[in-house]
């Protein structure tokens, strides 16, 4: 870049008119360029297409297949697997626990982990405002399998710390099976998560307030406008960009929740918690309908593109 | 944007013109070569998988250990598998045509999966009933690894579901060992009466009901429509019997159990600690599992335990002599590189020293008979061998025994009936409904 800036002449005079050296023919130089560009990212691009684009289009064949993995029989079968995943309810059961997933995780990691942040940037004291980022980060620094376990343990219908303490309070009609009753063993796993990435958006969007000039609060301030207001009127608006990006984050991440099920209740009881991830795993190394689970892939695919896409989008419009 | 679709689809395009390319096999099931196991070469390596990660580790490192020190030229490429990782592991290794040469399988359809496509060597000639090594194996044990009077697998641990009870538990409430179902309701209710659990139950995996279920479906569906029904081709599940099982199993759940319908959110080993701690009358284990559900020096071993069968209902028109159980098992790769070094190696792990091995060191029966004495077992497992030598058969676990779809119908279906989201009814049509989808 540097070398062209130098070889430009002055606005209204031609190079050699300006006395200047006459650059070399640019083409060439460009094509030389690329060529060596082109040299230094194959390796890169060769990993892409090998372990990302080529097992993408493989999957999409393999959705479009039954295959016998015992003897590695494949039989083509056009669309078959999608028209069963449209009529399995355990699919729509499964899509519908991710939208789940992705709407409390709006509501928990999002707004309350933003109102969160705002109320740890205003205090004054800096030491305890650095432990208390620390303090609410701190799960995020767990294993999932260990928060698994511990949850687990919170969530026993017997003797579990969740159960104790309605019982401790009174509320001892309110305790149940809380991974073992349908109906509440999906929003205890979504818990569990929320739990645990709760603290790195808080410390996300801490780092994004701090970015906001001070001299704004302290104008708003003398103009009479107080936290709750401040919060609306400046903290929310300044840090939308952040706001954006974590939503997609957030939704992207819900699709592809695998890890958080398996270790809890592994899709039971009878399917209630499944996901499309526990579901694809299930449907393959349980069922062995590969060829199904091949379909279940290329849906959280697409879902997950698209996501991509909007963030792409989003990211090149508004820089954070 | 544009940019970033155009990359998009090049590269779509150039993977699937690369697809089209790569090798489709279209290959059906072969039979497995036979394969010469007279002469056995000792040199170069064997590859064994197994499920016996963690506690039960330490009977095949030292096999494999006693066999390298005894073959000085062979190696042993031991990989021990937890139960869940073992069922995700050896199916990516057959689905890439890399399975070891000696592999762990569970009886039924599960080991039929890999002898029907000829992924496991024949071993009649060597390992069926009259032959010199299969005739030290307990009849049972081979019978679960045949098919069509093929014998395909090496039974290692003998392996069958008992009640166990705490008799100090029982003498408090004055309850004697039951001998019908209705008996072991009564019973639990005499317990409950004395504040005392009657049975500790967790069913967070779902498989613990599969094992009362296949109990009781012994005992009311006759065992030729149980054999027709658990093989898709000539299946209908149109018995009254399965029904019957899964309401005696929630009357059981209901009646003998403390967890009731918050059995799926209890662990299944936290009320096996809960029986070994004194804390409930019975707990329906098997026998792999005395010495961990029965430690030593535990409340319920210095109360006193002993055994019984599940009980079968009054009037049952099913085999009440049947037992649910199954020997664990291996298999040869048809396609190892040394096959007889393979079953040389399984040949000495199942010896009668190795056999006593197994029981002293990690406590499993083997089918090896006249392997169990005072030195290196209980004598309630002692008494489980005996036992299980008198049952009709084996029942084989029904999540084993059926195809995938059907065991996943069974599994969650009766997690649903746990719950109250389903009736036996829901159960048995969506089981029917799975049969119908394998045929």
């Amino acid at each position: 870049m540097s070398t062209q800036e130098k070889t430009f002449p002055p606005p209204g005079l031609s190079a050699a008119a300006a006395g200047t050296p006459v650059p070399r023919r640019r083409k060439p130089a460009r094509k030389k360029n690329t060529w060596h560009g082109l040299i230094w990212v194959l390796p890169g691009l060769v990993t892409l297409f090998l372990f990302v684009y080529y097992p993408l289009v493989l999957n999409f064949r393999y959705s479009l297949e039954t295959s016998n993995i015992f003897t590695g029989q494949q039989r083509f079968v056009g669309l078959d697997n999608y028209t069963r995943l449209a009529a399995d309810p355990i699919f729509w059961k499964a899509l519908g626990n991710n939208c789940l997933y992705a709407g409390i995780s709006i509501v928990c990691q999002v707004f309350f982990a933003l109102v969160l942040a705002s109320l740890i940037e205003n205090l004054r004291n800096e030491r305890f405002r650095a432990i208390l980022r620390s303090v609410y980060f701190l799960p995020s620094a767990i294993s999932l399998t260990v928060t698994g376990l511990l949850f687990a343990f919170m969530y026993q219908p017997q003797g579990g710390l969740l159960n104790g303490l309605l019982d401790a309070v009174g509320l001892d009609s309110l305790q149940q099976a809380w991974l073992g009753n349908p109906d509440t063993a999906m929003l205890g796993i979504i818990m569990m998560s929320q739990w645990q990435g709760f603290g790195y958006c808080t410390l996300l969007f801490a780092v994004a307030i701090q970015r906001i000039p001070r001299d704004l609060y302290e104008a708003s301030a003398l103009d009479g406008i107080g936290p709750v207001r401040q919060i609306f009127s400046i903290t929310i608006p300044l840090v939308r960009e952040m706001t954006g990006l974590m939503m997609i984050v957030t939704i992207s991440g819900a699709f592809q929740v695998f890890n958080e099920v398996m270790v809890t209740t592994s899709g039971g009881p009878d399917n209630s918690t499944q996901v499309l991830g526990t579901w694809l795993y299930r449907s393959g190394f349980v069922k062995n309908d590969f060829g199904y689970a091949a379909a279940i892939a290329t849906v959280i695919f697409i879902i997950t593109l698209a996501l991509a896409l909007i963030q792409v989008r989003y990211t090149n419009k508004r820089r954070v | 944007m544009k940019a970033l679709f155009k990359a998009v689809a090049a590269a779509g395009i150039v993977a699937v013109a690369l697809t089209g390319c790569g090798s489709s096999s279209t290959a059906g099931p072969a039979a497995a070569p036979a394969a010469d196991l007279s002469t056995v070469k000792y040199e170069g390596s064997v590859s064994v998988i197994t499920r016996y990660a963690g506690g039960n580790a330490a009977f095949f490192e030292k096999m494999a250990k006693d066999y390298e020190a005894a073959h000085p030229g062979v190696k042993v490429n031991l990989q021990q598998e937890s139960d869940q990782g073992y069922k995700d592991k050896i199916k990516t290794l057959t689905a890439s045509q890399n399975v070891p040469d000696v592999y762990f399988t569970w009886a039924g359809n599960y080991a039929e999966q890999f002898y029907d496509n000829g992924l496991a060597l024949d071993l009649t000639n060597v390992i069926a009933p009259k032959t010199e090594w299969g005739s030290t194996m307990a009849p049972q044990a081979l019978d679960a690894f045949t098919k069509d009077g093929k014998t395909y697998g090496v039974p290692l641990g003998l392996d069958a579901k008992y009640m166990v009870y705490n008799k100090k538990l029982f003498a408090d409430a004055g309850v004697s060992v039951p001998t019908d179902l209705e008996g072991l309701l009564a019973s639990c209710k005499s317990l409950k009466a004395k504040n005392i659990v009657p049975m500790s139950f967790g069913n967070k995996d779902g498989w613990p009901a599969i094992h009362y279920i296949t109990q009781l479906n012994s005992y009311n569906v006759p065992a030729g429509t149980l054999d027709k029904d658990y093989k898709p081709a000539t299946a209908s599940f149109d018995d009254p019997g399965y029904k019957q099982s899964l309401d005696q199993f929630a009357r059981i759940v209901d009646e003998c159990t403390t967890t009731g319908k918050g059995a799926n959110g209890t662990d299944y080993y936290s009320q096996r600690d809960a029986f070994g701690q004194g804390k409930a009358a019975m707990f329906y284990v098997e026998n792999l599992e005395f010495a961990a559900a029965v430690p030593k020096g535990s409340p319920a071993e210095t109360d006193g335990y002993d055994l019984f069968r599940l009980p079968a209902p009054a009037g049952a028109k099913g085999d009440t002599k049947a037992l649910t159980g199954a020997p664990d098992g291996f298999l040869i790769n048809s396609k190892a590189k040394n096959p007889a070094l393979a079953v040389d190696f399984m040949k000495f792990v199942t010896s009668k020293q190795n056999a006593e091995t197994l029981a002293s060191t990690i406590g499993f029966p083997s089918p090896v008979t006249g392997t169990l004495n005072e030195s290196n077992s209980t004598p309630q497992l002692r008494s489980s061998i005996e036992d299980l030598q008198k049952a009709s058969r084996l029942s084989i676990w029904l999540d084993t025994v059926t195809v995938p779809g059907v065991a996943d119908a069974y599994l969650s279906g009766v997690e649903g009936m746990i719950s109250g989201t389903k009736t036996s009814q829901d159960v048995m049509t969506a089981v029917k409904a799975a049969s119908d989808q394998a045929k």
